[in-house]
């Protein structure tokens, strides 16, 4: 049976198998670990390789100078740079979760390459670690620790925020023994926690707090803190390997080794193991049982992942983790669990032996679990024809299996896919499928865009169905970082080609990148094809595209992005400029007008004058000529008369010079003319009533106060007609109730407009009886009977009606009377009717 | 009864878009921690009361004020500005904050612009240098549902904006609603429109759905079929006549504000000196969506109907033995009593001013000046009015009526009539003349007047127009059809086409666009289309007219377009989009300009 060979290989740890399949031969050449520093990401990320200065090495054909290299995980170079940067030792060098590599050296400088070895940033630990020497490391997924030859301890946090905290001091006189990190995103505090072995205990730091733990455990000489910070495993100076809870209160493992030296690594396999390494030793110790033992006669570096240990050695790859359950229940020797029987099956089936159909029966009850443990084993599987033969026995079982999710077949294929795509050695991201989940694969995605794998990545989520947008945008910004040598036209050309490929990309964004690229001609093309006019117009601007900015944003509609360009190119451009660029464009001149009306009176004026708009600049100044008198010094008095009419009369010269607007000038100079004698007016009659008061009202209250002299000043200097003249004199001698002034007016001579505004006022008034001495003069009939209606005489306005033999008249006021009286009436009804009510 | 109306008897999901408002609005309250003092600008804050109650806004720890030039009274550290984007108002804030430094106050100042931040407010800000001090952010509030038929926009200055700064701000921000409706119900198919600011509208709605595109795929049958997109400047006419329904009158005496009036506490039978109530107007009283769309005769009529049929059940129950199921008939019955006496306290009131003769003697004025035969007659009413100096609105308005219809006036008229508006009125008045002329409602005539054809093409006056049983939408004017509402139902039932030579003689172009075109449509989807349409029209659900009115819309309008769809044989149903619900007063107000 083939499962007998696949399960050989493993390795049993009490009850659990082991197995270590070799993930890639590594493809480099002349790598020595022992002479190298290491920096190797989890996730199957990049491996990061330099000369250990601290170690003293023979050199080869080699120069003395060190180089950084960077390789995938199958050991192809990526990128290399030879490192020059002062600062002393390398102390520490370590990946960040999005594929930063970061190098710590002794004097505190923190030094960030991307994956392709150009250095991106620097910032320096701060003075402390600059004047006493870095002297170690810990990192963890976005931050570090390090302690200085002062012991003091200092955390970042966040490498993307580059600052650095100081830790609680915690008077230390020698170099602890061993220090461990829990991250931040597992503590309570959500700071950082340090563990620090000194003495026979254990330190706690945190940023304020120093705390003992342990105590008389110790002493410690490593420690190393499983992923998600529950457990600590531990190595103690008597040759004991302890592994806590992380408050040192529980201890889940004991186990005594048989040297006393410290190994030279210590790692979590999973959460079930722990790994021990010494020289040409691997150890494995689980809870229970003897530990695994493994051999090697070269230098191996462990790198924990989330399910397993990845062992990097000069030569090879390999991936220790703990047998899936389904791989067991297929593989076990002797198995006879369904999975196992279906795998059987298959292999009968292919020979042609009628044993097939035996399994199946046997197993037919438990099909459906077969088949989820056959698709579930492919997945665990880095080789591919083991995939192919455990997806087959699921699908061979699924065909004699009605309930089966017939989607999870295709969905392993779908992952293993992806997978098997980024495993190629070419690729080098050895990803199992439990750490592909964790990683998602729009970060995968991302890894393999920053690798400049754009190809494989546009298939990978094309493939997944995922947004395109992000490879595509990142190709096109690399393509044009990388292509200075193409002419813009034919780079434009290979951009839009790729670019169509995915509706909405933002082409502003492209452009952007271009222009920042100092390639401004090329950001104008691209941002031509951007439809999103609030991506595109700002955009313009910064390309200097100020014209074509405005143009856009007119066509635009949105107001909001009109201004914005006006205020670019005000502050960009000289008035005049400015001003000659606006007025040929009407909505945005409208915009900057409404705004400057409201904001820049003084520089409004300025535009219209050098427009030639000289009717609004008198309009403004008109306008000014209010907000004077609005100001508390007029009412005190005079002084300001003069400024203001000053003001009016340059607006009736700027209206006259115009010539078509004559009207607007009369109005001006009649408004002058009138603030004068309305200021003389106040003089005379001490009283400040008259400013501001149109002409009409000017005239009543001149003759209400008895100036009828004044009154008719004001009436020759304005030319007011007879009709206004009646109304207004009647009104006012109404309003004063000098009805004996009022009849002699009637009688002064015939009234130009009839006798109406004198039944009117005296109507409004409620004086009946003046009313009527006026009514019978009422020339037309119907008049004479509509009036005699509003004061309630019905006879007589039935006369006056029946004497104009106005028929439809004499209906409606028959009407006017009943349905006054009626309206009235409606409503009271309606209340008594509803008069039982208690609500209201 | 609650001045926020109940939505869910609309045609499409009006609650939903209520609720993502309430939510939004919330979120900000949320975001700024702990005690703190709202400012809110006056006329958001009435918008806002058709969204929350005020009570709701306290809940979040907030304490209320109003935004005026006046340095604001608190001791709460964070000060949480919602204002529209407006430059006047965002120099309130500055002077706000100025005066704050100057007295040493420190506190938090949060900023929200509704709908959307704005450039030229921001740019003031960095000008007064009090950018630095604001935390910035926005209220995306395009509209609000003012009943289940009609949403407001709440631009009401959109048309004076418009037509004289020629700020078309007002244009992005209707497509950008309409927009955002489309994300909801689905891309509206057909768009007509007419007049200038509706066709840029027409135009922008278009852009933002390239720039922006609703998916049509997901989103499956659009829930509204046409959009009908019309300038009020098309039709002058309408606003400046009486409204003479019960909801039209009621904002024409009383001024309805955000769906309800507010009125001396007495009218309503309190007694309460001098204290004033407010009393919402909307679908959620059942009495008043009978009777709002009636002309006001015959609401007088319907009350009195109804208060005798109550009354005869009383003496029904009071003199003989009835069942207990009689008796709970009876008081369901008593439970719209309320409801009787509100609308018979407001209808009392109302008919104080409807019966005066002054207000009978202007109907037949606006009668005359929109059968437009008696030039002299109208001009010499004009002219005293202004004489006797009545309030300039009122003369504006007829006079607006008297220029639109006749195409303007004769250059010796028009200037003799505004010199002696200067007069009465005072020089001041030089603006609003300026704006007006400007907006195209008072100038001076350059062609030949159209009306009268227009009116003869429309039938816009009806002789014999029966308000009590209605068979034309005339009914609301009392023998005046709205020239509006008749574009709206050639709009809805033929489309522009047959009508084009009238739609010439108005102003500004018109336009008809298709959206989605079918044959882009997969075949599924068409099929799905073809059985959702019909079963739509099984359930009895019709299809659905979104009527846009770009300059503000009357009560009046609203209810012919209610009138439009009960009538039998009418297809669709109807939903109103306006700038702002206008009278002739308010939209005139708009306009009027002091110098001073």
């Amino acid at each position: 049976m083939a499962g007998v060979a696949v399960a050989a290989e493993w390795q049993l740890l009490y009850n659990r198998y082991y197995r270590k399949p070799e993930l890639y031969q590594m493809q480099w050449k002349n790598v020595d670990l022992t002479r190298n520093k290491i920096a190797c990401a989890p996730f199957g990320g990049p491996i990061a390789v330099i000369r250990d200065d601290a170690k003293i090495v023979q050199l080869y054909a080699e120069s003395a100078l060190r180089k950084l290299r960077i390789f995938t995980s199958s050991g192809r170079l990526i990128s290399e740079t030879v490192w020059k940067n002062p600062g002393g030792r390398l102390i520490g060098m370590s990946w960040t979760d999005d594929l930063t590599l970061i190098c710590i050296t002794q004097d505190g400088t923190v030094y960030s390459y991307n994956i392709h070895a150009e250095l991106v940033s620097t910032f320096s630990l701060g003075k402390e670690c600059f004047d006493n020497s870095v002297v170690e490391c810990v990192f963890w997924g976005n931050g570090v620790v390090c302690i200085n030859e002062a012991f003091e301890i200092f955390a970042v946090p966040d490498f993307k925020v580059p600052k650095t905290v100081k830790l609680a001091d915690c008077n230390l006189e020698e170099l602890p023994h061993c220090i461990a990190v829990i991250e931040p995103q597992y503590t309570k505090s959500g700071d950082v926690e340090v563990l620090v072995g000194v003495g026979d205990h254990v330190l706690l730091v945190e940023e304020d707090l120093v705390q003992p733990l342990a105590e008389e455990m110790g002493p410690f000489q490593k420690m190393v803190v499983s992923r998600k910070g529950e457990f600590v495993a531990s190595f103690t100076h008597d040759g004991r390997l302890l592994v806590l809870s992380t408050d040192f209160s529980e201890v889940i493992i004991e186990y005594a080794c048989e040297s006393a030296l410290p190994p030279e690594q210590l790692a979590w396999c999973g959460l079930d193991s722990v790994l021990l390494y010494w020289d040409d030793m691997l150890l494995m110790v689980g809870p229970f049982g003897d530990p695994v033992r493994y051999i090697y006669d070269e230098p191996i570096i462990l790198i924990p992942e989330c399910d397993g240990v990845r062992i990097l050695s000069n030569t090879s790859m390999e991936f220790l983790h703990r047998v899936p359950d389904s791989t067991v229940s297929i593989f076990q020797i002797g198995s006879t669990l369904p999975a196992a029987l279906l795998y059987d099956a298959l292999e009968h089936f292919d020979r042609r032996s009628a044993k097939a159909d035996e399994n199946l029966r046997l197993i037919r009850s438990s099909l459906p679990e077969a088949v989820e443990a056959c698709i579930d084993a492919a997945g665990y599987e880095f080789d591919i024809s083991q995939q192919r033969t455990l997806l087959r026995a699921a699908s061979y079982g699924q065909t004699f299996s009605s309930h089966f999710q017939r989607d999870s077949i295709q969905e392993m294929c779908k992952t293993l896919r992806v997978l098997n795509a980024v495993r190629h050695v070419e690729i080098g991201i050895p990803l199992s499928i439990q750490q592909y989940k964790l990683l998602t694969p729009s970060v995968l995605i991302n890894r393999l865009i920053n690798a400049h794998k754009h190809l494989l990545a546009l298939r990978i989520s094309e493939y997944l169905g995922m947004n395109q947008e992000v490879v595509l945008m990142h190709w096109t910004c690399t393509k044009i970082s990388a292509s200075a040598a193409i002419p813009d036209s034919s780079l434009l050309e290979i951009l839009l080609d790729k670019l169509k490929l995915c509706k909405g990309i933002s082409y502003a964004a492209v452009a952007a990148h271009a222009d920042k690229s100092g390639r401004r001609k090329l950001a104008a093309m691209l941002v031509e094809h951007e439809p999103r006019s609030s991506k595109q117009i700002p955009l313009l601007l910064s390309i200097g595209e100020e014209d074509t900015a405005l143009m856009k944003a007119t066509e635009s509609g949105d107001t909001d992005l009109i201004y914005l360009v006006l205020f670019h190119i005000w502050r960009k451009r000289a008035p005049l400029e400015f001003f000659s660029t606006i007025q040929a464009r009407t909505l945005a001149r409208d915009l900057f007008v409404t705004y400057a009306r409201s904001y820049k009176h003084e520089f409004l004026k300025d535009f219209f004058l050098s427009t030639g708009q000289l009717q609004d600049v008198a309009f403004l100044l008109w306008k000014e000529s209010w907000e004077l008198a609005k100001n508390p010094m007029a009412s005190k008095g005079s002084p300001l008369h003069g400024p203001r009419i000053k003001l009016i009369e340059k607006a009736h010269n700027l209206f006259t010079e115009t010539k078509e607007h004559m009207f607007e000038s009369k109005a001006a100079e009649e408004h002058a003319k009138l603030l004068r004698i309305q200021h003389e007016l106040e003089v005379t009659t001490k009283q400040a009533i008259f400013v501001d008061s149109s002409i009409s009202d000017t005239i009543r209250t001149c003759i209400v106060l008895g100036n009828h002299r004044a009154a008719n000043k004001v009436k020759t200097e304005f030319k007011v007609s007879e009709k206004r003249w009646y109304w207004l004199k009647v009104f006012a001698l109404a309003t004063i109730r000098d009805w004996d002034a009022l009849e002699k007016f009637s009688k002064e001579k015939r009234p130009p407009i009839g006798y109406r505004p004198f039944v009117e006022a005296c109507v409004d008034a409620g004086e009946k009886d003046q009313a009527l001495k006026y009514i019978p003069k009422l020339a037309d009939p119907r008049e004479r009977a509509e009036a005699y209606a509003k004061i309630g005489m019905a006879k007589e306005a039935a006369d006056a009606a029946s004497q104009a033999k106005d028929g439809e008249l004499l209906g409606r006021l028959k009407l006017t009377f009943a349905q006054n009286a009626a309206a009235a009436s409606i409503f009271d009804t309606l209340r008594d009717r509803l008069s039982f009510q208690g609500v209201s | 009864m609650s001045q926020i109306p109940n939505l869910e008897n609309a045609p499409i999901n009006l609650t939903a878009i209520r609720a993502r408002a309430q939510a939004e609005l919330e979120i900000i309250l949320k975001n700024v921690r702990g005690d703190k003092c709202l400012v809110i600008d006056p006329k958001l804050s009435g918008s806002l009361s058709l969204l929350v109650q005020s009570s709701e806004l306290k809940k979040h720890g907030a304490e209320l004020r109003h935004l005026t030039a006046e340095p604001i009274q608190t001791d709460r550290t964070k000060v949480v500005y919602l204002v529209r984007a407006q430059v006047d108002l965002i120099k309130f804030i500055c002077s706000h904050i100025h005066n704050d430094t100057s007295k040493g106050l420190h506190r938090e100042y949060y900023l929200y612009f509704v709908p959307r931040r704005a450039v030229a407010c921001e740019k003031i800000l960095e000008e007064e240098k009090v950018h630095e001090l604001l935390n910035i952010g926005e209220f995306p509030l395009y509209m609000i549902p003012l009943d289940e038929d009609v949403l407001s926009f709440e631009l009401d200055l959109a048309q004076k904006e418009y037509l004289v700064d020629g700020d078309a701000t007002s244009l992005w921000h209707i497509a950008k609603a309409i927009h955002n409706l489309e994300f909801s119900f689905g891309v509206i198919p057909n768009v007509r429109a007419k007049g200038k600011a509706a066709t840029r509208v027409a135009d922008i709605l278009n852009r933002m759905q390239a720039e922006e595109p609703v998916n049509t795929s997901d989103m499956g049958i659009p829930e509204i079929n046409t959009l009908v997109l019309l300038d009020r400047e098309v039709d002058m006419v309408t606003p400046m006549c009486s409204q003479l329904t019960y909801e039209g009158l009621l904002d024409e005496f009383l001024g309805v504000n955000n769906g309800a009036v507010e009125l001396d506490a007495s009218i309503m039978g309190v007694q309460q000196e001098g204290k004033k109530i407010k009393v919402p107007l909307n679908s959620s009283d059942k009495l008043f969506k009978e009777i709002r769309d009636l002309n006001f005769e015959v609401v007088v009529q319907v009350l009195r109907q109804k208060a005798t049929t109550m009354k005869q059940d009383y003496t029904e129950i009071s003199t003989t033995s009835q069942s207990v199921s009689e008796l709970k008939d009876f008081v369901k019955k008593l439970n719209s009593l309320p409801e009787m006496t509100r609308h018979i306290n407001l209808a009392q009131h109302l008919s104080t001013f409807t019966s005066k003769p002054s207000f009978l003697g202007k109907l037949d004025m606006e009668q005359t000046l929109v059968e437009a035969q008696s030039y002299d007659i109208c001009f010499d009413y004009i002219e005293e009015m202004i004489h006797k100096q009545e309030p300039l609105v009122n003369v504006l308005r007829l006079l607006i009526l008297f220029s639109v219809t006749n195409s303007g006036l004769p250059k010796k008229n028009f200037d003799y009539l505004r010199r002696e508006l200067l007069h009465s009125y005072g020089f001041e008045h030089i603006a609003t003349l300026n704006n007006l002329e400007k907006a195209g409602l008072f100038r001076k005539q350059d062609s030949r007047s159209n009306w009268l054809t227009i009116k003869r093409a429309l039938q816009l006056v009806v002789e014999d127009t029966d308000t009590t049983n209605p068979n034309d939408i005339s009914y609301v004017f009392s023998g005046y059809a709205p020239l509006s509402i008749r574009l709206v139902q050639q709009a809805i039932r033929s489309g522009w086409r047959p009508i084009e030579e009238i739609l010439r003689l108005l102003p500004g172009p018109h336009s008809e666009i298709k959206r989605v075109q079918i044959c882009v449509m997969q075949f599924s989807v068409l099929i799905k289309y073809c059985i959702l349409h019909y079963s739509r029209l099984a359930d009895g659900r019709r299809s659905l007219v979104l009527v846009v009115f770009i300059g503000g819309v009357t009560f009046a309008e609203i209810s012919a377009l209610r009138f439009l769809c009960s009538q039998e044989g009418m297809a669709y149903d109807l939903i109103v989009g306006t700038t702002k619900i206008v009278n002739g007063q308010t939209l005139i107000e708009t306009f009027v300009e002091k110098l001073g």
